[in-house]
């Protein structure tokens, strides 16, 4: 039986990069998850929201998790940010049972349905690295990455604080680098794949952010990596929406495609390119698949 | 006896202004303390290692460096458990990053405190001085407890991404004393310190890596005190001058007009001054598909969300 989840993917993944939503929906039934859809889920607010208004962060973000436990499935996400804030709600109410009141009497104040505590939140890339999501892929019997050469970008917000996130050490994630090398790739090791992208300050503060999407950029260029792989829509998009320009404000090239996590798997399992959608991207990876005999 | 190597950084620019390494083997006893067993190595086969350290029970915050990369305060890391998480006999010591060495292990740690002066690090209460002490209530003062316990180490400015692009962002430390006092019930100055903590360098510069909070020896989570004074610049009304909050702002309406974020909405409304002079760019975005649709993405029981948008009230 399908592996069933309350499917979160975010409002980038949504919108402006639906080529990730694509093709995770397109990848799941392959690797036996049902994604059950949230049809009333908020925006958790991408730390902007808990910045201005902090409460409203938190109960924004249980009342999404409310939703699931009514669905009766943990929640499944494909973003960093995402993943942390609902998490970070999740524990802080299931840590004190007194702040889980208050949230809930605004929840049943407002028509919503109060949370009893119940719910995991779990990212795409957690499942799969586990011994579900391993096995799963193992049994689809991948075509294989041909050796491509992929450096995994992980980013912050999966990784730390990890009294929230607590997958794995952030200091040295390994979750990647074992997919990569299960799937037949190569990985790409550098320094920078857990620094920031620079993306949640990358309007208000852009040279700043560019000095720090740098840091992983070159660090991917000069590891000899054919592609960088990121589990994060709002990494990818200052690293590949944002990487010409970055380019011109640091004076640098880099030349590095970037893919969604799910799109690297799409390409071991042989997903159709349409669903995955390469043409959205700003720095094409379709040379770098096509020497791979990818496409 | 267990025996282990340590891999120093070495700086002693009297002699030579290259910084190099040196490695020390040392046999010491199970429970030894990083800062126990670099002050060992001092005693025993160098007196010439430079290093900071006072109290060596976590309280004075002088003696923070960095084992195997990580920062952490040199008298509570233990040396086998540094071992065992990395796997290895070795331990590479260096001085916390983003500050200039002086010595060894010393860093110039002037830009720390003037960073630290800037934010007015003290109770400035309104009016004349009552004739008897000011009561706070124990859940007032809960309010800013994380925050009251730093100690000033300096370990969450090491590896913090936005200082590191930009030397002048004043830190999470810095800005952890500023709701320290900025969340002070008895405090006359929330608008005015909103004011000082916004605005370039400040508040809204923090890219919220968290690395911060990853490093933090005390448990102050500088980055959730940044969060909290960005609630307080809210409640303050000092929340549209700078391009970090008005980005905040942009989530606020995206939410309450549909539940989702409007991601068109989001640069217009950070920068709308220079957005238009991106035009190029945004072309580029809307040809690869990267511009949705500015109309609101309403989502099921939008009626739930605008009634707690409503209602909530907020606490910073």
């Amino acid at each position: 039986m399908a592996k069933q989840f309350a499917y979160y993917p975010g409002c980038v993944a949504e919108f402006s990069s639906k080529e990730l939503n694509a093709t995770t929906q397109a990848l799941a039934p392959m690797l036996d998850i049902e994604l059950l859809p949230m049809p009333a889920a908020t925006c958790c607010g991408a730390g902007d929201i808990a910045e201005a208004k902090p409460n409203l962060y938190l109960t924004l973000n249980v009342r999404i998790l409310s939703q699931a436990e009514e669905m009766g499935v943990d929640v499944l996400t494909i973003c960093n940010v995402c993943t942390l804030n609902l998490r970070r709600a999740n524990k802080m109410v299931k840590e004190d049972p007194r702040l889980l009141e208050k949230v809930n009497e605004e929840l049943v104040a407002a028509g919503a349905r109060p949370y009893e505590g119940t719910k995991e939140v779990t990212h795409m890339l957690w499942y799969l690295a586990g011994e579900e999501g391993m096995s799963a892929l193992e049994a689809r019997g991948p075509r294989g990455l041909n050796g491509l050469r992929v450096a995994p970008y992980y980013g912050c917000q999966l990784l730390r604080p990890s009294s929230v996130m607590g997958f794995e050490d952030p200091d040295k994630p390994q979750s990647m680098e074992r997919l990569i090398t299960a799937l037949g790739g190569e990985v790409a090791d550098y320094e920078g794949k857990s620094k920031c992208c620079g993306f949640p300050i990358l309007l208000a503060r852009e040279e700043t952010a560019f000095k720090e999407s740098h840091v992983a950029l070159a660090g991917a260029r000069d590891a000899r990596a054919d592609v960088m792989v990121t589990p994060c829509p709002l990494c990818h998009l200052a690293m590949d929406a944002y990487q010409r320009k970055a380019e011109a404000s640091n004076g640098e090239e880099y030349n590095m495609p970037v893919l969604h996590l799910p799109q690297l798997l799409g390409l071991a399992l042989g997903l159709d390119n349409d669903i995955m959608d390469f043409g959205r991207h700003m720095v094409s990876p379709e040379q770098a698949l096509a020497t791979a005999g990818l496409v | 006896m267990p025996a282990t190597t340590f891999d120093v950084f070495r700086y002693q620019p009297d002699s030579s202004d290259t910084p190099y390494r040196q490695e020390f083997a040392l046999d010491h006893s199970d429970k030894v303390t990083l800062l126990d067993a670099l002050l060992q190595i001092q005693d025993e086969q160098d007196g010439s290692i430079a290093m900071r350290y006072s109290c060596r029970s976590a309280i004075c915050g002088s003696c923070s460096c960095k084992a195997n990369g990580r920062t952490v305060l040199a008298c509570m890391a233990q040396v086998e458990e540094i071992k065992e998480a990395d796997g290895s006999d070795t331990i590479q010591v260096d001085p916390i990053g983003n500050f200039a060495p002086v010595k060894d292990l010393i860093v110039d740690l002037d830009p720390f405190w003037e960073k630290f002066r800037s934010v007015k690090p003290y109770l400035i209460p309104d009016g004349k001085a009552p004739e008897k002490e000011r009561i706070v209530s124990k859940e007032a003062m809960n309010k800013v407890y994380n925050e009251s316990k730093c100690i000033l180490c300096a370990a969450c400015y090491s590896e913090c991404n936005s200082l590191a692009a930009d030397p002048d962002f004043v830190g999470p430390a810095a800005l952890a004393w500023g709701y320290r006092f900025a969340g002070d019930e008895r405090d006359g100055q929330r608008k005015q310190r909103a004011k000082l903590y916004s605005g370039e360098h400040g508040l809204w510069d923090c890219t919220r890596c968290m690395y911060c909070n990853e490093r933090c020896p005390k448990g102050v989570e500088p980055r959730d005190a940044i969060e909290k004074l960005g609630g307080v610049a809210f409640r303050e009304g000092v929340s549209w001058g700078d391009a970090g909050a008005r980005h905040a702002r942009a989530f606020l309406v995206s939410v309450r007009t549909g539940g989702k974020l409007n991601e068109t909405l989001l640069v217009p409304f950070t920068n709308p001054v220079t957005a238009p002079l991106d035009a190029p760019f945004a072309l580029q975005m809307i040809r690869k598909g990267k511009a949705p649709s500015p109309l609101p993405h309403r989502i099921k029981k939008l009626n739930e969300v605008k009634h707690l948008m409503k209602n909530v009230k907020e606490e910073v």
